[in-house]
């Protein structure tokens, strides 16, 4: 699942013949002036500028104008770009037209075992996580295409006046459509609404998840996936997302600001049972990583040094299962280097290092690791004969050699 | 006894080189059972086979172009392994899910999109048949089949006691299969079957697929499940248990408990590990509905062990398991690389080498990294120092030998060795071959002479001869002096590069008694005749016997120069197109009989 920006979204699903309302992404506040000369919404409409950035709580944030003029607009703009919020600067802005309307609606379509979902309210806008059980739903079995009627029953479910039945049951499938031909895991429109104008449903705001492994069959992607946790990426997890685009295996990154505890293991499956065992034991997380799939020991060694520049951490769990193919004594290598370097640089000063593997070649990894212990680091190493997550309890409570 | 895998198993991997790799894992683990290997690949290169080390022998693999060609030839396969990167896996899934006998296909591919998998589900189904992954890790059932490279390396094959029979084991993540497969031989009696379902959020196979088949499987006593947030297969998996009264217990953990205090929408885990989009399939939840279903919960991993140790030693009471027979393992062979490691054999060595050693993470010359000769500033003469005579030569040593490489590089095109080299170019025939037929040329009339004039050189001065006593020696023993004579040069019109070279050599203060020997024996052959000047071999011998250069080494310093010039006329040649070139006939003096009758063969 990966998320699409609003701008990349609506382009999405305005090429399935739904109308969006007017929008320009703008990286200056000057650009304002020459599509203003060729857009003319944006001389006579009201409009809305907001952050085009993966942030949460844009709102709160005073990252969202709405009901501005062109030169209202462009001093919006103007004051957003560049400005640094909660560590991160807003580079660009979405500049669109307000559509006046009446009723707002609530249109998605979830991606389920055996197809499609769709759901549907007339009772949209921020009212719909309060009336989630009046959201109507619709199975559409993988490979088929949803029935008209069906549509139509699922809309008169929905408390739609009769009028606009075949109005929205026509916009559901085209989100559907949307949704299928466009490998969507979920899309969700919120509002959608009639323009007071002209009664036209438009995709007022929009969620857009697609499916970021598909992208080898959608050369019309020409846009990057944005984070899913409510802030735009940071340059370290950028790094490690750029090595992971690149190599064999995976190293994946992600800062969680003011944890204690750093983690540093290995494979998908162990890294989320060793997160759980810190919160457990009561330390916090600074940060999830995970390396899988045998990766260059370059590419662990880079993940070590993100791990290690970590603010404020107290200690580092390198932990992992036994290994069906990732090579420890390598990969271990990389951990070795990153640590090295780390100390190098002043790093990891009251910072204790805890070690657990198993898998191919681990007597040399786990030797490797342990001559660490005669180069003044605190590391503790065990071996696959402690428990997976037993080194957490060390860690954290004590009781380890 | 086993579930969907076992000693009939008969495998097609499709797949290049990662297919190959899981090949060779599943042949150990087909040793370390003591049971057949019968696995067949189609990587690109069909018809050719891949050779796999199984014990002590290697068994040849067929390749095939595609799964029909291989069911053709081996109709007795029912199981793919997919290997194939991301965009083509739908369709080779598609391929193996279409063969009449494969009824099991098993996809260790990650990156495949969700609809593809979702696809390839329902037409599994369709068909009766099992799709188990994306993302899987294989399917290992102890002691009768290995799919995949589940089990990792063979040293736990044996720690996990896979040779034998146990405990029944689902995952969604291949590592922690692994992990749990070594928790049941340490706290139980291993496993039955162990299957990786793959962390994707729509795999193939769910839990409760297994769960049913491990119901029917009377030596699984025990299924050992391994969950994480996301999804609703562990709520499923915990309907079907708690239906009705099932013969298996099951002991389940889940993870993603994390997810309560990290950001709302943060990916971690597996692409399959995300909340829903209204707090269903989280960690609590699913633990809950498990527990209320009647399965053995622990709260952490850590609780897994003692959890199994228990339900163990509940099976042991109630005998169960009186009577199994005890199966050794048996042990890898061992290469010939790791029993000489390990002191265990002494193999005689065949060649021996005391100037370079590549053993190492780089080659050593005499002992020095090659890269840190290059970091240090040294040059090519310091390189044939080390290689040639096991030392490194001082700065002049080393101006000195660069000086004679120059000289020697090239005598234009006429001289043997460059016209055999360019002969060779114009017939079309390689560098390394025209170089060589040069290199040919180089004997007692051109070039060759360096190591026998130095021989001769250092046999006078060591005998501290006379110039009169080393000629007359010569002249009765040996022949014309090597090193002494030119066919154009003479007192007269002196070689200039030799001139050149002796200056230098002596404005440099090294002792030179050779080259002193050598300039004597000149000043008397030139008395008698003006061409029996000291030419450039027997000063470059001279010199380079002053330098203590091996005798046997001399003949080195020109093949090595001349080299380059040779490389040059090859490449000259092939630069300005030059074509097939013949003697012209009057160039050749032909003295042969006139043409006469041939005589009648004599009976």
């Amino acid at each position: 699942m990966a998320k699409v920006l609003e701008g990349p979204g609506m382009r999405l699903l305005s090429k399935w013949g739904m109308a969006v309302p007017n929008y320009v992404v703008i990286t200056e506040a000057a650009q304002i002036d020459n599509l203003s000369e060729a857009n003319p919404w944006l001389r006579e409409c009201k409009l809305v500028v907001k952050a085009h950035e993966a942030l949460g709580g844009r709102m709160k944030l005073g990252l969202v104008k709405v009901g501005l003029d062109l030169d209202g607009a462009r001093a919006a703009a103007k004051e957003m770009i560049g400005k640094a919020v909660a560590e991160v600067t807003i580079s660009q802005v979405i500049i669109s037209e307000m559509v006046e309307h009446d009723e707002e609606y609530y249109l998605a379509v979830t991606s389920t075992r055996d197809g499609a979902e769709i759901l549907l309210t007339s009772m949209g806008g921020i009212e719909v996580e309060a009336n989630w059980e009046k959201v109507k739903k619709l199975a559409v079995p993988l490979g088929a295409d949803p029935d008209m009627q069906a549509l139509t029953d699922l809309a008169k479910d929905a408390g739609f006046d009769e009028a606009l039945l075949p109005r929205v049951a026509s916009f559901a499938n085209k989100l559907f459509k949307c949704y299928d031909q466009e490998d969507g895991s979920y899309l969700e429109i919120n509002p959608l609404v009639r323009r007071s104008s002209n009664g036209e449903l438009t995709a007022l705001d929009a969620v857009t998840m697609v499916d970021g492994d598909a992208r080898f069959r959608h050369p019309d992607w020409n846009f990057n996936f944005a984070s899913e946790f409510g802030r735009p990426y940071s340059d370290n997890e950028k790094v490690i997302m750029d090595i992971d685009s690149k190599v064999k295996g995976s190293v994946k990154f992600i800062e969680i600001p003011g944890g204690d505890t750093a983690l540093l293991p290995a494979g998908g499956g162990a890294s989320v049972y060793y997160s759980d065992a810190v919160l457990a034991m009561g330390g916090t997380l600074a940060n999830y990583a995970e390396y899988s799939g045998d990766p260059p020991d370059w590419a662990v060694e880079a993940l070590t040094e993100k791990v290690c520049a970590l603010k404020g951490i107290k200690r580092i769990i390198v932990g992992g299962a036994i290994a069906n193919f990732t090579n420890v004594k390598k990969t271990f290598s990389g951990i070795i280097k990153g640590f090295r370097k780390a100390k190098a640089d002043g790093k990891l000063e009251d910072v204790s290092i805890w070690v657990r593997r198993g898998g191919p070649f681990e007597k040399e990894g786990l030797a490797a690791m342990k001559v660490l212990e005669g180069e003044g680091f605190d590391i503790h190493v065990y071996d696959r004969y402690t428990p997976l997550t037993d080194i957490v309890d060390y860690a954290i409570v004590g009781g380890g050699k | 006894m086993s579930i969907i895998t076992n000693k009939e198993t008969r495998v097609v991997i499709q797949g290049g080189p990662a297919g190959v790799s899981a090949a060779k894992r599943m042949a150990e683990f087909c040793h370390l059972s003591q049971i057949p290997f019968n696995v067949f690949v189609f990587p690109p290169s069909a018809g050719k086979t891949n050779e796999i080390a199984f014990g002590s022998t290697l068994v040849s693999v067929p390749i095939f172009k595609s799964v029909a060609a291989a069911t053709e030839v081996f109709p007795e396969i029912n199981t793919s392994l997919i290997y194939i990167a991301p965009n083509r896996a739908f369709a080779g899934t598609m391929e193996a899910l279409d063969a009449p006998n494969i009824k099991l296909v098993s996809m260790i591919t990650e990156g495949v999109p969700e609809k593809d998998a979702k696809q390839l589900r329902i037409e599994a189904e369709k068909r009766n048949k099992v799709f188990n992954g994306p993302s899987s890790i294989g399917v290992i059932s102890a002691g009768e089949s290995r799919l995949g490279v589940i089990g990792g390396s063979y040293d736990n094959l044996m720690l996990c006691k896979l040779h034998r029979q146990g405990f029944g084991v689902i995952t969604k993540s291949g590592g922690l299969s692994n992990e749990i497969m070594w928790i049941c031989s340490q706290f139980a009696d291993g496993i039955t079957t162990a299957i990786g379902i793959g962390g994707d959020t729509y795999p193939g196979s769910d839990f409760v697929t297994y769960l049913e088949k491990f119901e029917d499987d009377l030596q699984t006593k025990v299924v050992v499940m391994v969950g994480e947030m996301g999804g609703d297969l562990e709520e499923k998996a915990a309907t079907w248990f708690g239906e009705k009264k099932r013969r298996i217990q099951l002991i389940a953990v889940v993870s993603g408990y994390c997810q309560e205090q990290l950001p709302k929408g943060m990916k971690f885990g597996h692409a399959g590990a995300k909340e829903g989009l209204h707090g269903e399939g989280s960690a609590r939840n699913k633990a809950e509905a498990l527990k209320a279903a009647g399965a053995i919960v622990p709260d952490t991993f850590g609780g897994l062990g003692p959890a199994i140790k228990a339900a163990y030693e509940e099976i042991l009471a109630s005998g169960a398991l009186e009577g199994k027979e005890e199966l050794a393992p048996r042990h890898l062979p061992r290469t010939i690389e790791e029993t000489i490691k390990d002191g265990d054999v002494f193999a005689e060595p065949l060649i021996k080498s005391s100037i370079c050693d590549d053993r190492g993470e780089e080659p050593l010359y005499n002992g020095y990294p090659a890269s840190e000769l290059i970091d240090k500033g040294y040059q090519i003469p310091h390189v044939i120092g080390l290689l040639w005579d096991k030392r490194l030569v001082t700065p002049v040593e080393a101006e000195i030998i660069k000086r004679i490489v120059i000289l020697s590089a090239d005598h234009g095109p006429c001289v043997s060795g460059a016209l055999v080299t360019i002969i060779g170019a114009c017939a079309g025939i390689s560098m390394a071959q025209a170089v060589a037929a040069g290199m040919i040329m180089i004997g007692p009339r051109f070039g060759g002479a360096v190591t026998g004039a130095g021989k001769w050189f250092s046999y006078g001065v060591k005998n501290k001869m006379s110039v009169d006593d080393f000629l007359t020696h010569m002249k009765k023993n040996v022949g014309p002096v090597p090193g002494i004579g030119h066919r154009v040069k003479s007192l007269r019109n002196p070689d200039k590069r030799v001139k050149s070279l002796i200056a230098y050599v002596k404005s440099t203060g090294i002792p030179t008694p050779h080259l002193d020997f050598a300039l004597a024996i000149e000043e008397k052959t030139t008395a008698k005749k003006d061409t029996l000047i000291l030419n450039v071999d027997g000063t470059m011998a001279a010199i380079l016997v002053d330098l203590r250069f091996p005798v046997d080494a001399l003949n080195g310093f020109f093949i090595l120069s001349r080299t380059i010039g040779m490389i040059g006329h090859w490449i000259d040649q092939k630069r300005e197109g030059s074509r097939l070139i013949r003697l012209f006939k009057y160039l050749a003096n032909y003295t042969s009989h006139k043409k006469r009758a041939v005589p009648p063969l004599d009976s």
